[in-house]
């Protein structure tokens, strides 16, 4: 196998994602090649990093559920509004409603 | 669900109140800004119910919202470009250890700044892979796309986090 071919399954190596037929053959190739090894040492510290990353913790902030509840009352409003003036004026109507952006 | 679709904002509010945190945490993950992720976790929310006749339900709705919350923050609200920070280039200290708390924020914050610096989808497929840990399949189906792309993308995303972080 190619040393670059190699070289882009380091990432899914580190990250345990191979089958063993291809992990077989990553161990094979870092055992000659202290570039690959110094490669997979930097992946390895990047999913440390990442890691980390996952494990914290992060929250909706105070206040987003009711702030989506004032938004989405003013878009079924405005569609509303958008409908009775199509259903008024008709084909102008819908055509101003468009114009508008409101539907 | 059936009573949001029809229109009930009441039971949509509901709906928001169940998926507010992983529709926000996938935001700011992909944006990398508390209030850029509040505004696009809003707009996505608001898109959803403007949309929610259309939900056919061929994927779970989490799959879909998360659709639309990666979609507002990539396309809609991108995320401002400001310099690369020099600590992102200090080798990184290992926060695996017991009294690390301090120690893996600023990790997680380094991640963070760096994956802005990732082409969109790239980010994208490692935010969901690497940080909300789906598998390439599901990351496939939030994005849209084949597996493989998903994977090529994820691929691409590490292999430039790698280079910014260690």
């Amino acid at each position: 196998m190619d040393p670059r071919a190699i070289e882009e399954l380091l990432p899914a190596y580190a990250a345990g994602e191979l089958s063993v037929e291809e992990a077989r053959r990553v161990e094979a190739a870092l055992e000659g090649s202290p570039r690959l090894r110094e490669e997979l040492a930097r992946y390895e510290r990047l999913f440390v990093l990442l890691a980390a990353a996952a494990e914290q913790e992060i929250s909706a902030p105070e206040g987003l559920q009711g702030q989506v509840a004032r938004r989405v009352a003013i878009a079924a409003y405005l569609g509303a509004a958008a409908n009775l003036a199509g259903d008024i004026l008709g084909a102008y109507g819908r055509a101003l409603v468009y114009y508008l952006g409101l539907a | 669900m059936a009573r949001a679709r029809g229109g009930d904002r009441k039971a949509f509010s509901e709906l928001v109140r169940r998926h507010q945190t992983a529709v926000y945490r996938v935001c700011y993950r992909v944006l990398g800004d508390p209030e850029d992720a509040r505004d696009a976790a809003q707009e996505a929310f608001v898109r959803c119910f403007t949309k929610l006749e259309s939900f056919e339900g061929r994927s779970s709705f989490k799959t879909w919202m998360l659709r639309l919350a990666i979609n507002v923050s990539l396309n809609e609200r991108k995320a401002r470009a400001r310099p690369l920070p020099p600590e992102l280039r200090e080798p990184p200290a290992d926060p695996s250890g017991p009294e690390d708390d301090l120690l893996r924020k600023e990790a997680a914050e380094r991640v963070h700044r760096a994956l802005r610096l990732l082409q969109p989808n790239h980010r994208a497929a490692v935010v969901l892979r690497d940080l909300e840990g789906m598998s390439h399949a599901e990351v496939a189906e939030v994005l849209g796309v084949p597996e493989a792309t998903a994977r090529s993308w994820a691929y691409r995303g590490r292999q430039r986090l790698k280079d910014l972080v260690t």
